[in-house]
């Protein structure tokens, strides 16, 4: 990210030098794209600050931690009142001199948790784990959201987040969803509160950019969908199915359309294409459908996601190659066919399974292809790095991974070869063509 | 109105995050004051430690499991159930001299508006179901020799609160 700025500065002092802009112009479009970047308003002295209050707030829980049994309940209640008070008052009093206020916001965030640990030290209290951290972000989330800066926003995200995975994984807490061994399903109003959890992680998130809080909420409903619950889902396909469309649904709404590039979401959805050509080696479905077949609900869910994920790709413009009408259409062929080829796991046998891993094969190289093309038209020397990379990548796989007899993996080898030698000609090629042109 | 920063907003939240610890420290200290009899329970120890409160001492109790009456009947279904506590002779002896040591007599999903019923949960655990009552861990100094207390050697002070939940006192040594 930082060599975009850095790109993107050269730019505009080269086009202020050709006269197209003026130097101010050219400062001021610089100011302004710098300084909407994540983070835009944090220097060195508010990251120092805010590792400040982080070390303070987690010595003075281990402090009270440590059990002061010689002062009495109410003496140590007392304590703590006024120094949540405290804390918060100076914190809201200095809200315009960072250096302090952004220490004071930190300890003020973890103030909550600190007294649920006391209170719990002082009554003896236990139970269900979920339930005081689910206290701690319901209080601090107000507060994060008020804040004009965005850390205990993000600490708030992230708190809900971890909350809404531990939880819902465990089999004995109010956010439970996974069901006890012998023992019924879990209650619906836990999945309420589940998704009330990850609407809450999604909204305290600061900024518009949605793309880690989409990721995190896909990841969790992927593994929802593969963890013991009310929606399991056991059959290749449609795990195949619901993983490929949560790839694509975050590949597509996870970036705002300005962003250079879909990141994480992008290598997400390569990984998972990658992972589909081992299905090479699938021998049926005895080991996954061990714990039962596909619930009801599992099943409406999946077909919603490709549903949803199949609207999404047609509609909204793909993300998958960088923005421009050239590649639309090839982008949006690649994420479609990667959701579509789980459907040859329906009745799925090693010749159909054979079938999902050569198109997961050709769809990752013809993606490689399509980048370094792009790429090269471009001058964007990242997006021809990424196709050179996952074609690399998948070679060397195949070379491992041995796909039928020796000899014919060596021929099908000596023709990849072949045909990156032709590639990289062809690309050389259109690179000295672009320089005549311009030359012209 | 601009709700970002705003001292008045950020005030009221801050007001009602120390209310809310107020409120609750009240009903906590209320509960433990609660006007009922104190008794014992034997436990089987063990020693985590929880990084917000400190050191504790893990218990399981042998009420955990009850078997009187109805029980193993009734501990066959997760979620709430009621536990009736009731001295049937056994003792232990403290440095405060001979105490009764109360035992699990009878579980019931509704049971009948007289003292002694506890409520608790049945969750379940690598064992299989057991009975919680939110009274398993017992915070102490981490100086606290207590915490290498063995099984079977300490015994819980308890009493009901007027919510039917089990309130642990203190965490008493046998001899």
């Amino acid at each position: 990210m930082a060599s975009y700025y850095k790109k993107l500065k050269a730019d505009l002092e080269a086009s202020a030098g050709a006269g197209i802009i003026t130097p101010e112009q050219a400062a001021a479009v610089y100011d302004r794209v710098y300084g909407a970047r994540p983070f835009a308003a944090f220097r060195a002295a508010h990251w120092i600050g805010a590792a400040a209050g982080l070390f303070v707030a987690l010595g003075v829980i281990l402090i009270v931690a440590s059990n002061w049994d010689k002062i009495d309940a109410a003496t140590k209640m007392f304590a703590f009142l006024l120094l949540f008070a405290g804390v918060g008052e100076a914190a809201v009093r200095l809200d315009g001199k960072p250096a302090a206020a952004v220490p004071l916001e930190m300890v003020w965030f973890f103030m909550p948790i600190l007294g649920i640990g006391l209170y719990a030290q002082l009554f003896n209290l236990s139970g269900d784990p979920v339930k005081p951290y689910l206290v701690w972000a319901a209080l601090a989330a107000p507060a994060a959201l008020l804040s004009r800066r965005p850390f205990s926003a993000y600490l708030c995200s992230a708190l809900l987040f971890f909350t809404l995975y531990s939880g819902t994984l465990s089999s004995n807490s109010i956010l439970a969803l996974t069901a006890a061994r012998l023992a019924d399903a879990q209650p619906l109003w836990h999945w309420a509160l589940a998704l009330a959890v990850l609407a809450g992680g999604t909204a305290v998130f600061p900024g518009r950019k949605l793309s880690l809080p989409l990721g995190a909420s896909v990841v969790w409903l992927f593994v929802m969908l593969l963890a013991d619950t009310a929606i399991k889902i056991r059959s290749s396909a449609l795990i195949l199915l619901s993983g490929m469309s949560l790839a694509a649904l975050w590949l597509t709404w996870g970036s705002e359309p300005e962003d250079d590039k879909a990141g994480l979401a992008l290598k997400t959805w390569l990984g998972a294409v990658y992972l589909t050509t081992f299905f090479w080696h699938y021998k049926g479905d005895e080991y996954v459908n061990r714990s039962a077949a596909d619930t009801a609900a599992g099943g409406a869910v999946a077909w919603l996601l490709f549903a949803g994920a199949l609207l999404s790709v047609v509609f909204r413009p793909q993300r998958l190659l960088p923005a421009g009408a050239r590649d639309e259409l090839a982008g949006k062929v690649l994420l479609t066919a990667s959701m579509l080829c789980s459907f040859l796991l329906f009745d799925a046998n090693e010749a159909t399974a054979k079938a999902v891993a050569i198109t997961a094969n050709l769809l990752l190289a013809a993606f490689g292809t399509v980048s370094i093309i792009s790429g090269t038209r471009d001058s964007d020397e990242k997006q021809i790095n990424l196709g050179v990379a996952v074609l690399t990548i998948l070679a060397v796989t195949r070379f491992i991974d041995i796909f039928g007899s020796m000899l014919r993996s060596g021929m099908a080898f000596i023709v990849t070869g072949l045909a990156f030698g032709a590639l990289a000609y062809f690309v050389n090629k259109g690179r000295k063509a672009l320089i005549e042109s311009v030359k012209k | 109105m601009n709700w970002k920063g705003n001292a008045n907003c950020l005030r009221l939240v801050l007001g009602a995050q120390v209310l809310f610890f107020a409120a609750w420290g009240g009903w906590l200290f209320a509960s433990r004051n609660t006007d009922s009899p104190e008794f014992y329970l034997a436990t089987e120890p063990v020693d985590p430690r929880d990084l917000f409160s400190g050191t504790y001492v893990a218990l399981n109790y042998e009420i955990s499991s009850p078997r009187g009456g109805n029980c193993p009947r009734r501990t066959r279904d997760l979620g709430r159930l009621f536990v009736k506590l009731e001295d049937k002779g056994k003792k232990a002896v403290t440095a405060a001299g001979e105490v009764p040591v109360y035992e699990a007599v009878d579980c019931h999903a509704n049971p009948p508006q007289e003292p002694g019923w506890a409520k608790a949960e049945m969750i379940h655990r690598f064992g299989g179901p057991v009975a919680t009552y939110g009274i398993e861990r017992f915070y102490l100094n981490e100086n606290d020799p207590r915490k290498d207390a063995r099984s079977g050697s300490v015994l819980a002070k308890v009493k009901i609160d007027r919510n039917r939940s089990l309130v642990l006192l203190d965490l008493v040594e046998k001899f």
